[in-house]
């Protein structure tokens, strides 16, 4: 079982609670983005504009693995706790796992009831955009 | 904030700190973010989510009165309890929850000037402790709803009738360039422009930058001199799903005296789907 499928697994069992309190733990635990992108993002370079929230994103491909940094505010832990869980899905991972990552993970992960359909469309859209800027480094690699 | 109409129910952030253990009062935060209550809060608030707690999760509604009289159980609200909103993005959804519960008939309901990004920026106490308080036994008496809240043949009503009508979303989104606000993921909406003869008054005309409300001045200058609506007229008030006009009622309701403005909560998530009803792009 990849991570992905592990964090699924995991994710259906939780009460309506237990899903909120965990993506409260991964929001907290989002790694900061390291320093050599700071400025890159003051200057709101790789930023997903189909989120609302400030979203930057930056995907490597080191020794064929994916390494992801992301930077997300903490006035929106819901977004955080998010990307936080695809890090722990895919940081390190074959890129392939993440291209193979449905676009219907938000209801996989039976947050959908969770979060109410208005909050969805943001989080959805950082799956699909994910998977391009994976295809993209994996070319440019 | 004495020069608004109805001072009493806009609170500062002084007042509130005073206030905080009062046992008559609640605060209640609600965000748009449904995690951003956890990461830390005022002292001993309660959360109430806009969707989770107060729509219906199978109809496009709110939940019925018997619900309601749960969650005010629940939170430990009473029906004599004050209930003092705050939240995120300018108080959009402490109005909202504001307007809510006035459509329940919660008589004691008041707004904390500055919301959640005041309190914050001005250094003040935050915790994460989350509080119970005891349950509470609460009915509503009379449902609210005619007075406040406007449904689709309504508005239909008002634009033959040529009433006024203020649609306080975003310029691109007025024009119907943008089918969704600036930055927010488009919501399923398939026409995009404004209900016929809607003035166009964003919401955050009548905020400042710190999330206060704008003086008594500025205000009548926005809504009566520039937009032309009179302080008895007859206003249906809407944005994409009823949140930020939520803020503009308030501003019109409490701030200005307006007596009779609903909010038309299906807003544009509604309108611009309906089949054959009439929109405007200039």
């Amino acid at each position: 079982m990849n991570a992905l499928q592990e964090i699924i697994t995991d994710f259906q069992q939780m009460s309506r609670d237990e899903k909120l309190d965990t993506l409260m733990d991964y929001s907290e635990n989002l790694p900061d983005l390291p320093e050599r992108y700071h400025e890159a993002r003051d200057k709101g370079q790789n930023r997903l504009h189909e989120c609302q929230t400030p979203v930057h994103l930056w995907i490597e491909i080191h020794n064929e693995k994916i390494q992801m940094f992301v930077d997300v505010p903490r006035e929106s832990p819901t977004v955080r706790g998010f990307v936080a869980l695809l890090m722990e899905a895919f940081h390190d991972k074959d890129p392939q796992e993440a291209l193979n990552c449905p676009n219907t993970l938000l209801n996989s992960l039976g947050l959908v009831q969770v979060l109410g359909m208005t909050r969805l469309n943001g989080l959805s859209w950082l799956v699909k955009r994910l998977k391009q800027e994976v295809t993209k480094a994996c070319v440019e690699n | 904030m004495s020069e608004y109409t109805h001072p009493e129910v806009l609170v500062s952030a002084d007042w509130l700190a005073e206030h905080i253990d009062d046992p008559n009062i609640r605060i209640v935060e609600s965000n748009e973010d449904i995690l951003l209550y956890n990461t830390g809060h005022i002292r001993n608030a309660v959360k109430i989510d806009w969707q989770n707690d107060l729509q219906d999760d199978l109809m496009r509604d709110y939940i019925s009165k018997e619900k309601f009289e749960n969650l005010m159980d629940k939170k430990g609200i009473g029906s004599d309890t004050t209930v003092v909103f705050y939240g995120d993005k300018s108080n959009w959804w402490a109005c909202y929850a504001f307007w809510a519960f006035t459509m329940y008939g919660h008589k004691n309901c008041k707004l904390l000037n500055g919301g959640r990004q005041k309190w914050i920026s001005d250094g003040r106490e935050m915790t994460k402790d989350i509080v119970e308080f005891p349950a509470q036994s609460y009915t509503v008496s009379e449902v609210n709803e005619e007075e406040i809240r406007a449904f689709r043949d309504h508005v239909l009503n008002h634009i033959e009738q040529k009433k006024p009508l203020i649609d306080v979303r975003s310029p691109g989104e007025f024009t119907g360039e943008l089918l969704h606000m600036p930055d927010y993921p488009q919501e399923g909406s398939l026409r995009g422009g404004h209900i016929p003869g809607a003035k166009s008054v964003p919401w955050s005309q009548a905020a400042n930058e710190d999330g206060t409300f704008k003086g008594r001045q500025a205000l009548v200058e926005l809504y009566k001199e520039g937009a032309g609506i009179d302080i008895n007229d007859d206003v249906v008030v809407y944005c994409r799903i009823g949140e930020r006009s939520s803020h503009t009622w308030f501003v019109l309701r409490y701030l200005l005296g307006y007596k009779n403005v609903r909010n038309y909560d299906g807003s544009w998530t509604e309108w611009g789907n309906l089949v054959r009803v009439p929109i405007e792009r200039p």
